[in-house]
């Protein structure tokens, strides 16, 4: 269990920040009303801060993520072994063994509709996912850095049998 | 260019939307309790179900704060209510198709009808789809025909898009107002960018609908799957996002008169709705996160659009909303309580949206329960609660009279509390990586649904209160004071 828990706390905090936040500023002195002007006054003067603050956050947080976005993997790991991977409806054709510690790349690709290729780890959590496209090869990257049974789960609404989708592989 | 005629169309647009996301709520509970194991519901049932919940609870909410703003635009300016009942009556064509195609047609493909599901393995016929497309296209219809309405009325008030947008006010402020002239109010924007983007939106939902109608009379037709992807979530996305930007109107016009303070026209807001104009738009990007396959500089694009989308709502509207009632001696009513408790439902679910449309964080969220988490929130703790907020606020003026202590904190234990523990369910399953859309979950997914479930049923619960009070509000005599 790592990243999503991860944003998942990241998430309370801040949320819990903010409501806390909103139910202060309502409510502080509520019983002794200023005119609005003073109010705006003070309140225009903070909102320049407010406005360059969640602005650097926003363009901050934009660069730190770049480097772990997925999509330039495949082409930079050219020694790479290659596995195919078709989906469709309601079953994924995977490799039975992947190696550990070596990266992969998964072509995956769908005979019929829209599905998702969402590989869960043996503690149980997300550690990728790409979608499987008709006529689309989708190339994902990874290094598994655990042995054990990876399960795969569709990540797309497929048909009336999307959720029983399911398939998996050893790595070792 | 206040009249009873323009009251009435806000009032036949609102009680519906409030009607059918009533019977979506319901239908939502369903669908929880059978993920929970309580009640036994086949897949395909689960799938037509959920079809029509997710259709209709947008459906359900645009067509209340189209109303709000219709009825807003008409003080301002002379609208023809004809066209607003021409509008209603596609919405209530749109609805009973799509009713048909899931009820006896048990169409199951979804909101998204991905191509090209709609076709292929269907446990249904294919006049469903058709029904569905048609019903779909009927909706839109009566939105563009709206937006059609409220664009040119909002050009022949204001001179064209320089005024409407005031961009001459921002430009050149002194010039401007030393002319005498004034901006558009702040909720002449919401109508402005509901109907400018709503024509994008309606638009590109008639091209993929008709496309995809297409291809079910003649299936030789082929439609590219990443095509036809962009453009669903093009759809999809802007409409439910803009049901927000609907709502938000009645904050702007609601508030003001709970604080008794007056929420202008600013430059940074007139800024801040052009802002809103693009990204409504383009932040879909984030959907195809997990498509590789698309252009690359759509993913960066995404990324960085949906955080840019936020500094208008957190630096303008609803820090310019935390302003107005910052001591103002506000008294809580349902409808103030609503209004600002819609902001900060707006708020969290945006920081839950944000932190999926963070490109690595979406690789372990991207079709897990965050996904409905966070727009649950956005629309149970935000969109709803500005449309009841606007709606209570009026009544209370009407009547010169606010609900019992006792009455609101009823309401708002089951709404906010209920409806707290309702979407926390969501979030908490989505980091455990229980996907989104199972008919049958893995674990925790039951155990999470249980507790959804449960929140669900307090929210509805409070939710039918707020309603046969506002039916009570409603059944009072007008008060002398506002008479």
């Amino acid at each position: 269990m790592g990243n999503a828990y991860l944003i998942f706390n990241i998430f309370i905090v801040v949320a819990a920040l903010a409501i806390i936040a909103m139910l202060f500023l309502a409510n502080y002195r509520s019983h002794e009303p200023l005119p609005q002007e003073v109010v705006t006054s003070r309140g225009y003067t903070l909102r320049r801060y407010w406005f360059w603050l969640v602005l650097v956050v926003a363009v901050v947080t934009f660069a730190i993520t770049i480097p772990y976005f997925p999509y330039h993997a495949a082409g930079a790991s050219a020694s790479a072994k290659h596995f195919s991977v078709v989906a469709q409806q309601y079953s994924f054709t995977v490799p039975a063994v992947v190696p550990v510690g070596v990266p992969v790349i998964f072509d995956v690709t769908s005979r019929d509709v829209n599905h998702g290729f969402g590989l869960y780890g043996p503690d149980g959590a997300i550690v990728g996912q790409v979608q499987a496209m008709p006529d689309y090869t989708n190339h994902l990257l990874m290094t598994f850095t655990m042995a054990g049974h990876y399960t795969i789960r569709c990540l797309e609404y497929c048909g009336i049998a999307h959720a029983a989708m399911q398939a998996g592989f050893d790595v070792r | 260019m206040q009249s009873r005629a323009g009251a009435r169309v806000m009032w036949i647009y609102l009680g519906t939307g409030i009607a059918i996301f009533a019977l979506m709520t319901l239908a939502g509970i369903l669908l929880r309790a059978a993920q929970a194991g309580w009640i036994p519901v086949d897949p395909g049932t689960f799938y037509s179900i959920l079809s029509l919940h997710g259709v209709g609870m947008i459906v359900a909410m645009a067509i209340a704060g189209l109303g709000t703003l219709w009825y807003l635009v008409r003080r301002e300016m002379d609208l023809d209510e004809r066209i607003a009942y021409l509008a209603y009556g596609f919405f209530i064509a749109g609805v009973v198709s799509a009713i048909i195609s899931v009820v006896p047609g048990r169409y199951g493909s979804l909101w998204t009808m991905l191509y090209p599901l709609p076709f292929v393995g269907t446990y249904w016929p294919s006049w469903a789809t058709g029904a569905w497309l048609i019903g779909n296209a009927l909706v839109m219809l009566g939105f563009m025909l709206w937006c059609a309405q409220i664009l040119g009325a909002l050009l022949e008030k204001y001179g064209g898009v320089r005024g409407m947008l005031a961009i001459d006010y921002v430009f050149a402020k002194r010039a401007f107002t030393e002319a005498g002239r004034k901006p558009p109010p702040p909720a002449m924007f919401a109508a402005a960018i509901t109907a400018f983007d709503g024509f994008i939106t309606g638009t590109v939902g008639l091209v993929i609908g008709t496309a995809l109608l297409v291809h079910l009379i003649d299936p030789s037709v082929a439609i590219d799957p990443l095509w036809a992807k962009n453009l669903t979530y093009l759809f999809g996305h802007s409409i439910a996002n803009l049901t927000m930007y609907m709502a938000v109107a009645g904050v702007y016009v609601g508030l003001p008169m709970c604080t008794k303070r007056a929420y202008h026209t600013s430059p940074q807001l007139a800024v801040a709705w052009w802002a809103t104009l693009l990204f409504v738009i383009i932040a879909y990007f984030h959907h195809l996160y997990m498509d590789f396959a698309q252009m690359q500089w759509m993913q960066f694009v995404g990324e960085i659009a949906s955080y840019l989308a936020a500094i208008p709502v957190v630096v303008v509207t609803v820090y310019g909303g935390v302003m107005l009632v910052h001591r103002s001696g506000m008294r809580w009513s349902l409808g103030s309580m609503f209004l600002y408790g819609g902001m900060i439902g707006w708020v969290v679910g945006g920081i839950g949206a944000v932190l999926d449309a963070t490109i690595p964080a979406n690789i372990d969220l991207h079709n897990t329960l965050w996904v409905p988490a966070h727009f649950h929130t956005y629309l149970l703790e935000g969109v709803l609660l500005f449309t009841l907020g606007w709606a209570f606020v009026n009544l209370e003026q009407r009547a010169d009279t606010v609900s019992s202590l006792m009455l609101r904190w009823l309401v708002g234990l089951g709404m906010f509390g209920g409806g707290a523990l309702f979407v926390f369910s969501f979030y908490i399953a989505g980091a455990a990586g229980v996907p989104r859309r199972y008919a049958v979950e893995p674990a925790p997914g039951p155990l999470w649904a249980s507790v959804a479930t449960v929140g669900a049923i307090v929210f509805f619960i409070g939710f039918a209160i707020c309603v046969f009070e506002g039916v009570r509000l409603a059944s009072l005599p007008k008060s002398d004071v506002t008479a």
